[in-house]
């Protein structure tokens, strides 16, 4: 099998004009890479910038009512990692600056505006976008006449008569286009591990993303390697091996897309804030005084207290009713926004399951998913900004509230030590070991492909074939 | 030693061999004269394993070439009209993979003098084959059978594209194949190479042996006449 592979790579080799696109894909990921690790440090810079200012002004509130500040608010910036630049994913459309305040769960905004024009006609230039159209079409350009051209100069029937199995023709040749594809591969993560900042967590994730684009290119070689035994001729193979690619790539992502939208459909944006309205107007009302379950709470802490009116209770209630208020609200969005999320989680599941008959949906999610830039990175970083959200307003609610002012004494301000001691937002991205279990039908679509066609390989070409 | 017994093969209902026998022993060259689609080149496919016959059977040194071709193509050497190798290796690296691919890694002096054994100058091995004529193509072919070192040489239509003197130095390198105790079928529409070369001769016409004779028995003219009735009939 090694003689049939080094006389491939020969016929490789020897092609000038390979070798001429070979030189250009090199350069052109080099280049992609390098200017992609440049706008993500530029971003990543800004984003520190931004975050430094944001918090610089929190510390600095002085003299401030804590329910106040609990309006003034802070921000929430999503991070950047060197692998986005890789695989942006979602990332271009979901914004990366989230606004925390009280009363409110506001939606993350800003997205990245930099390439918005190139962004909403042709997609980003990230180095994903040829690995994961570029190569493959280059592989099959490859692959597609390799047997089939053996077959029509009679050359095959030689190669068979040597001793060779047509099976073993078929996977050697498969492999030598397969290995193409995995230098190329290897090669970009190789400079995108020197030119960007990796730890252990990116190293992990990239050596994932090898395995996810290394069985991917072994399902396209082997698929055009196969149909080019299969098939008659060199037009029969590449117009068969196109067809899939298209249809992979372009109509079943879409049709499989739109289909699941319509079998889990989200609530629009206007149902959701209004059934969001709804509910959290059933709860305490924290700025109206004659609120009916404000009344019915202020009877609770005057008999917890053994007070008879508020003026005599020793903790200022307004800070207890905006935390009733909050953990209503919190209750509130949990359910709205759990809802969302469960009908995400379906979406992407039914979404993922579609990798049986299409691999590349199974290798666009793996490559978000490794990169950081997916739904539920996303969403995982929603989830954080929320915690700490809450963790902010209840530990201004409570200072508030048992900080020493009195019911009613919206001028009592704290100083800034208090504001500084208050921890800042600090986001992770989460160690990808812990988020395997989303990418599971991935893997698993991937690996039966990669399994099923050295079977096919295996028990479908014969001597018929020659 | 080469055996076909009552071996039928159709294609699309169409007979291209019809209960055709033979036997070519040991130390024996078999010319198997026909015109373009008498069936000659179906039966040589059959000998290598490619088709299997409708009925009948082949066998080469006993084993059956249909059940256990892997095995009878081990004791087998081919050579094709059209010897397609990879235009883009030399005639060496050529002969070097197909030996490979063979199973037998032959050190570079011995791969030379196997090329130059078929006619081919040293000042030629390293050039690619893109710009090898037909002719040298074609020693490069014989060269790949010659090194298999098998005891059954198969032979369709090897002197195409060679010139005279080559074609000469051919049939000197069967007798001298034969003299080691092979099995050479050879297929062909080339009388006078034929006559040259075999010791004995059949004609073959719409997939059935008409004809069969020895070459001592005529002369080029004689089998030329006894051909064309053959074939005009």
């Amino acid at each position: 099998m090694i003689n049939i592979i080094i006389v491939e790579w020969k016929r490789f080799i020897r092609n000038k004009l390979f070798v001429y696109v070979t030189a250009f894909f090199i350069l052109s990921l080099l280049l992609i890479v390098f200017l992609g690790i440049e706008q993500n440090y530029n971003q990543q810079l800004r984003q520190t910038q931004a975050q430094k200012y944001v918090r610089q002004q929190w510390e600095s509130l002085e003299n401030v009512n804590p329910h106040r500040a609990a309006h003034y608010g802070t921000y929430a910036f999503k991070p950047v990692n060197v692998l986005n630049s890789m695989d942006s994913g979602i990332n271009d459309i979901t914004g990366n600056v989230i606004k925390l305040e009280g009363h409110v769960q506001n939606e993350i905004v800003y997205s990245e505006a930099s390439q918005s024009l190139s962004i909403s006609k042709f997609g980003k230039l990230k180095s994903s976008l040829i690995l994961q159209y570029v190569i493959p079409l280059f592989l099959i350009f490859l692959a597609y006449g390799s047997l089939s051209n053996e077959k029509e100069t009679q050359r095959l029937k030689l190669l068979v008569f040597q001793g060779t199995s047509l099976t073993k023709i078929t996977f050697a040749k498969s492999l030598s286009v397969w290995i193409y594809g995995l230098t190329l591969l290897v090669i970009t993560i190789f400079i995108q591990s020197i030119l960007g900042e990796t730890d252990l967590e990116i190293f992990t994730r990239m050596m994932f993303i090898i395995i996810s684009y290394g069985v991917y290119y072994f399902i396209v070689s082997s698929l055009a390697t196969y149909l080019s035994v299969r098939l008659r001729n060199n037009t029969s193979a590449l117009s068969s091996i196109l067809a899939i690619w298209i249809i992979w790539t372009i109509f079943l992502p879409k049709i499989w897309g739109n289909a699941v939208e319509k079998i889990y459909p989200l609530p629009s944006r206007q149902s959701f804030k209004t059934s969001m309205k709804i509910d959290r107007s059933k709860g305490i009302d924290g700025h109206n005084p004659t609120d009916k379950r404000r009344e019915d709470l202020k009877v609770k802490y005057l008999a917890q207290y053994d007070v008879d009116s508020l003026k005599n209770l020793p903790i200022n209630f307004d800070g207890i009713v905006m935390q009733q208020d909050e953990e209503y609200g919190n209750l509130v969005w949990d359910k709205h926004f759990g809802n969302n999320y469960n009908i995400l989680q379906r979406q992407k599941t039914l979404f993922q399951i579609s990798g049986i008959l299409n691999p590349f949906v199974s290798l666009q999610s793996l490559s978000m998913g490794f990169c950081g830039s997916d739904m539920y990175h996303h969403l995982d970083f929603l989830k954080k900004s929320e915690d700490y959200r809450r963790y902010l307003l209840k530990t201004l609610n409570d200072k508030h509230a048992y900080g020493g002012s009195r019911t009613g004494d919206w001028k009592w301000t704290v100083g800034s030590n208090f504001f500084k001691s208050i921890d800042d937002f600090s986001h992770q991205i989460p160690k990808i070991t812990s988020q395997m279990e989303h990418y599971l039908i991935d893997m698993i679509c991937l690996l039966f492909w990669g399994f099923m066609l050295p079977m096919i390989i295996k028990h479908r070409t014969n001597r018929d074939l020659v | 030693m080469i055996s076909i017994q009552n071996i039928t093969k159709n294609f699309d209902n169409n007979i291209a061999v019809n209960n055709l026998s033979l036997e070519i022993k040991n130390g024996e060259i078999y010319g198997l004269l026909g015109s373009n689609g008498a069936g000659k080149s179906t039966t040589i496919n059959i000998l290598l394993g490619f088709l299997k016959p409708d009925e009948g059977f082949a066998t080469i040194n006993g084993i059956d070439t249909t059940s256990d071709f892997i095995s009878a193509r081990k004791h087998i050497g081919y050579i094709s009209e059209n010897v397609s190798l990879y235009p883009y290796l030399s005639g060496l690296e050529n002969l070097d993979y197909f030996c490979k691919l063979s199973g037998k890694t032959l050190g570079q002096n011995k791969l030379h003098k196997l090329l130059r054994e078929c006619g081919l100058e040293n000042g030629v091995h390293n050039k690619r084959i893109e710009y090898y004529s037909k002719g040298m193509r074609q020693k490069v072919g014989i060269a790949i059978a010659l090194a298999k070192e098998a005891s059954v040489y198969l032979l369709d239509e090897p002197a195409s594209g060679l010139d005279p003197l080559a074609s000469n130095e051919l049939s000197i390198m069967l007798k001298k194949l034969s003299k080691d105790n092979a099995a050479i079928l050879m297929a062909s529409h080339d009388i006078f190479r034929v006559r040259e070369t075999c010791n004995r001769i059949g004609i073959i016409k719409k997939g059935e042996l008409v004809k069969e004779m020895n070459t001592s028995d005529v002369s080029t003219k004689e089998l030329e006449k006894i051909y064309i009735d053959y074939i005009q009939n």
